[in-house]
């Protein structure tokens, strides 16, 4: 005879009860879990879809994720120019935010060479890559976006061409491809207003005593136009069997850049922009256990004290104590299967109407399953140590 | 035959100065198909004598002897005496104790399957009980929902499972009208009479233990032989 069967099943209202709230919970921890590996997974996944041999960015400069880089677009010909380097491209990348048809968006752009370079979209779910120098985007199917949408932005507007659902910024943001030339224009696009006031700053600046004249100073202005070819890194590609290193150290002792492979760029966010969020992720989720195993050590505990007069009788009529043991095991490791199982229902039935992507992994799965499971065996020694030390005399109202 | 035989026994709790003689030189013997009553004001010592009685507490001194084994000797282990308990003693209590989530059926099987009774053995063993205490047609239904008469039966039929040589029963009316603690007490008498199973019975209540064959009274820890009733 299960006793802790016929227990539960005299008390199923309290039991499912209980099973929601500590489900509940652990549907927390589940989803913590997975938005924990959500925000690392989005927080490389630009790195990995770009993917390239080397980043070559500003000097000193951990960039272009984890802090800003600038680097001038035209030395990808310099860097191809190096041994062992088969191909380099510039790659632009920059956070904005725009009212598209009455909606607020915000998202990441990446503007790249459309025609053979580096760093455009992997994996498109629909229609194609960007073929013009101007006006085509490639869009996150996140945006909600559909082929053939006209997007402003800036001073035109982009048709979309392609979507994909793979990348995101490392904040989460999904991703719209431009070629490089649109992404700089809409980047450094600056206000009339702006623009004439810097011009009548330069011509004051060269008119001064002993510089131009006015009407001179009036044609070097709109020559003296402000530099918007830049970009945040230059992406490589190497050749066949060249060693990867050696190409970096090239770069860095000619070219003056700072080099890092895919691996070490990834090394660089792990360790600077998303250390500290990871951790207070990593914390959170550990406190959310142990509050878990509280919690099911405490109604286990207020289980078996509910039950001690009956553990009491079933001593003094000889029970040996591995059945008072059993009855409390057992309810404490059905409670927790069950409350997992009922937590697991809801997150995997929840967790695609997040905000930002949860990441759900059937190792973090098993390894909370197992924690889980190996609290409530402590948890339960609370009880088993409750029952155990529980007097037969109790029955017979002594002691 | 003798069941119980308990020589000088003593039982002190504390010590020095705070010490508490609950039980002084007890001698009592018990045979087979004996209805025994202990009766004593509160504080006699009735229920620390019953703990000895159901091997729960030891003695500070003196010999229990129990179906011709001496207990506490040779190397008595917890799981001996847990043992002989649920093999060879029937608890019947002052109010029924009946583990509240098993059905009456539920209740009288398990100290079945304690002692390896299982199947169609224990299942029959349970009915012969049932219907023995008239309560078959409750066999399903959980303690919470039959009478306190009926759950008074229910405890008996548990303690009479293992068929025990000796049957303790703790007050066993306290909790009953009159006329059902009386409907209780006979049937201790009957189960004594027909299955040979010694009785001892603590109680208050002097009008239920008519009949008796040996009646105890308990006063200061000392046990009064004089109230025998042969």
């Amino acid at each position: 005879m299960d006793l802790a069967i016929r227990d539960i099943a005299q008390h199923k209202g309290k039991f499912i009860a209980t099973v929601i709230g500590v489900g509940l919970l652990f549907a927390v921890v589940l989803s913590m879990n997975g938005i924990y590996r959500g925000f690392i997974f989005e927080g490389l996944s630009a790195i990995q879809v770009t993917n390239p041999d080397l980043w070559v960015v500003e000097r000193y400069r951990g960039g272009p994720f984890n802090e800003q880089s600038t680097v001038p677009e035209f030395f990808h010909y310099s860097i191809e120019a190096l041994e062992g380097v088969e191909k380099a491209s510039p790659f632009i990348f920059y956070g904005v935010e725009r009212i598209i048809n009455g909606n607020r968006k915000r998202f990441t752009i990446i503007g790249y060479d459309v025609f053979g370079g580096l760093g455009g979209p992997q994996n498109l779910t629909a229609g194609r890559q960007i073929q013009q120098a101007h006006y085509e985007m490639v869009a996150h199917e996140k945006l909600g976006f559909r082929l053939g949408d006209k997007i402003p932005l800036g001073l035109h507007t982009y048709t979309v061409v392609g979507l994909f659902k793979n990348g995101t910024a490392p904040d989460g943001e999904p991703l719209v491809y431009l070629s490089l030339p649109d992404a700089q224009e809409i980047l450094y696009l600056r206000d009339n207003e702006e623009v004439r006031n810097q011009r009548e700053r330069l011509q004051q600046t060269l008119t001064g005593p002993g510089r131009l004249t006015p009407s001179q100073a009036k044609k070097y202005v709109s020559l003296l136009v402000p530099d918007i070819h830049t970009v945040n890194a230059q992406l490589v590609k190497l050749t066949p069997g060249a060693d990867s290193a050696a190409v970096a150290r090239q770069i860095e002792n000619r070219l003056y850049f700072s080099v890092y492979s895919n691996d070490q760029q990834i090394n660089l966010m792990m360790q600077g922009r998303l250390a500290m969020p990871r951790k207070q992720l990593l914390l959170f989720r550990i406190i959310l256990l142990i509050v878990s195993v509280v919690i099911i050590s405490l109604v286990i505990y207020t289980f078996t004290m509910e039950k001690i007069r009956s553990i009491a009788v079933m001593k003094l009529i000889g029970a040996p104590n591995w059945v008072v043991v059993r009855l409390v095991l057992e309810q404490a490791l059905l409670l927790t299967t069950c409350s997992y199982v009922f937590g697991l229902g809801v997150i995997y039935n929840t967790y695609q109407y997040f905000p930002r992507l949860v990441r759900l992994t059937l190792f973090d799965d098993t390894v909370t399953f197992l924690i889980a499971l190996a609290g409530a065996l402590i948890a339960s020694s609370l009880g088993i140590w409750q029952a155990l030390k529980t007097q037969p005399a109790l029955a017979l109202g002594g002691h | 035959m003798t069941i119980l035989d308990i020589n000088g026994l003593s039982k002190t709790f504390g010590s020095g100065e705070l010490a508490v003689h609950a039980l002084k030189d007890i001698n009592l013997s018990v045979s087979a198909g004996d209805l025994t009553a202990l009766l004593g004001p509160s504080g006699s010592g009735k229920t620390t004598l019953l703990l000895c009685i159901s091997l729960i507490l030891e003695p500070t001194s003196g010999t229990i002897i129990f179906d011709g084994k001496p207990i506490y000797r040779n190397g008595w282990t917890d799981i001996d005496l847990r043992r002989l308990r649920r093999e060879k003693i029937g608890f019947v209590f002052q109010t029924p104790n009946l583990i509240p989530f098993l059905t009456v059926r539920e209740n009288i099987l398990f100290p079945l399957e304690l002692v390896g009774i299982t199947g169609d053995k224990a299942e029959a063993r349970v009915m012969e009980l049932l219907e023995y205490m008239e309560i078959a047609h409750r066999s399903n239904y959980l303690p919470a929902l039959i009478s306190g008469g009926e759950q008074q039966r229910v405890s008996v039929a548990r303690a009479l499972a293992n068929r025990p040589k000796l049957i303790l029963a703790d007050e066993p009316t306290a909790a009953l009208d009159t006329v059902r603690g009386k409907k209780v007490m006979e049937l201790l008498k009957k189960i004594a009479r027909e299955h040979q199973t010694a009785v001892i019975t603590v109680t208050h209540d002097i009008r239920m233990i008519e009949g008796f064959d040996h009646v105890y009274h308990l006063k200061d820890g000392q046990l009064n032989n004089a109230a025998d009733a042969h």
